[in-house]
């Protein structure tokens, strides 16, 4: 039971990490998408497209196998795994933050112009804080999708809660009571997720 | 969510897969070997990562040592060779997988130990392994001591990860679930060595010229073929088909087949 919650308190690190990484690249990226520059919004659309139609699994094979070979660049199983599933998280993120911000009223736009305020302040003050309330459901969604997915790390060797609940059954062959520990662990978790997006959200509300 | 409800709903939850473990558990009222024969296909476990036991071939068909043994068993009770099913196992799965009758039988590489034999029921042994180590070309790594402060790939659900623990504690054990991993972790330079069974280090030494097998053979330990626990009438069938094999130089033949150029590497039974 201690080695489970070891496992847990990675999982919570690691997707705590890559959820921070991840919402702020997706809302840089789709910003990016708002300037009006056409190699820009190609650039973000490969990557999204890239990341979002391949599996997380190849993803994560590719940073950790392929990429020491590739270019020399040897991240550890954390930083390994915390790459692919920001990147992964991200492009979700970008789609969501940039139908957010599409979802903003053109009006508030042009009050916002109107009543002086720069193409960067417009963005700032009026545009992005109604496009993240506008996103906040479906990027909770994804959230919660990315602590499951962080399991797949444990393929690479990281000790994780997937990780360690095969690391026990496999050795004392009880992968009932085993994987069920870690089911629940993994729902208590995205519970306290859940509650606190929600607290979230309320705060959010206008 | 109060937290009344948080627990009420964690509650709800293990009430449920305490419900399916209930309802999980297997009706073994008939024997394996009749369900087999009614069934008249019998499904084995093997590897398929780890050559020459149990691999894949460019065609997608199951190769090695195993593999042959598989035929043969299945020659043996159902009168063709053809009339099996492969299922692919890791060391980590392969019990899992016999317990929840997913597979009639394991025929991967399984080495007998204490700890396995309370879990299933194993026929005599057919093949004597112990462990080698497997490193880089360059490496300095020649013996179990230089893999102390090193990275050491090992295979989840192995008993290598005991043996590790056990001989160089100062190791540190990086796990993997598949062999195809631990080899990959090892060219890319995620671990300085990879220890295993001899018989895989020797084919991987042999196929991958960055590689090379070093240090002395630790712990020989049998392989064994593993049927469900309390299955004797299985494992009594078994244990007379590889007697069977043995007199009849299928057992022989299959060995020179597959291991026979690595014979002067081996441990003799």
């Amino acid at each position: 039971m201690p080695y489970l919650t070891e496992g847990a308190v990675l999982t919570v690190a690691i997707s705590a990490a890559a959820m921070a990484a991840g919402l702020i690249l997706g809302l840089a990226l789709a910003l990016a998408t708002q300037v009006h520059a056409r190699p820009l919004r190609w650039a973000v659309a490969a990557y999204v497209e890239i990341f979002r139609n391949t599996p997380l699994l190849i993803q994560i094979f590719f940073i950790y196998f392929a990429m020491p070979n590739l270019i020399g660049l040897r991240l550890p199983p954390f930083m390994s795994g915390l790459t692919a599933l920001a990147l992964y998280t991200a492009a979700y993120n970008t789609e969501i933050f940039r139908a957010g911000l599409e979802a903003v009223p053109f009006g508030q736009r042009e009050a916002a112009r109107a009543s002086g305020l720069g193409p960067w302040q417009e963005m700032r003050f009026v545009v992005v804080p109604q496009a993240v309330r506008i996103s906040f459901p479906a990027l909770g969604n994804n959230l919660v999708s990315l602590v499951k997915n962080s399991s797949l790390v444990s393929v690479i060797g990281m000790v994780e809660l997937m990780f360690v609940a095969n690391d026990i059954s496999f050795n004392n062959f009880r992968s009932f009571e085993v994987y069920g520990a870690a089911a629940v662990y993994y729902i208590a978790l995205i519970l306290l997720l859940s509650r606190a997006l929600a607290w979230t959200e309320r705060r959010l509300a206008v | 969510m109060r937290p009344l409800r948080l627990v009420l709903v964690l509650l709800l939850t293990v009430l449920t897969l305490g419900l399916i473990a209930a309802s999980a558990t297997p009706a073994a009222a008939q024997s394996t070997l009749e369900t087999i024969k009614n069934r008249g296909k019998i499904i084995v476990g093997v590897k398929t990562d780890f050559p020459p036991f149990g691999s894949v071939d460019a065609s997608g068909k199951n190769i090695g040592f195993d593999v042959d043994m598989s035929y043969e068993l299945t020659r043996r009770l159902l009168g063709s060779p053809s009339k099996v099913e492969f299922v692919s196992v890791t060391s980590g799965n392969r019990i899992p997988f016999l317990q929840s009758g997913k597979i009639d039988i394991i025929v991967a590489t399984v080495t007998v130990t204490d700890e396995r034999r309370k879990v299933v029921e194993f026929s005599e042994p057919y093949f004597l392994s112990g462990e080698l180590i497997l490193v880089p070309k360059a490496s300095p790594i020649n013996d179990l001591k230089d893999l102390a402060g090193k990275k050491v790939a090992i295979i989840q659900g192995t008993i290598t990860d005991a043996d590790i623990a056990e001989l160089v504690p100062q190791a540190n054990r990086v796990k993997y679930g598949k062999v195809t991993e631990a080899v990959l972790a090892l060219k890319a330079g995620h671990v300085d060595a990879y220890v295993h069974d001899d018989i895989l280090m020797l084919k991987l030494g042999k196929e991958n010229p960055d590689l090379r097998v070093t240090g002395k053979t630790i712990y020989p330990r049998p392989y064994g073929i593993a049927v469900r626990k309390g299955d004797t009438e299985f494992i009594g069938w078994v244990n007379t088909q590889l007697t069977n094999m043995r007199n009849d130089g299928t057992y022989d033949r299959i060995w020179k087949a597959h291991v026979g150029e690595f014979g002067a590497f081996l441990v003799k039974p």
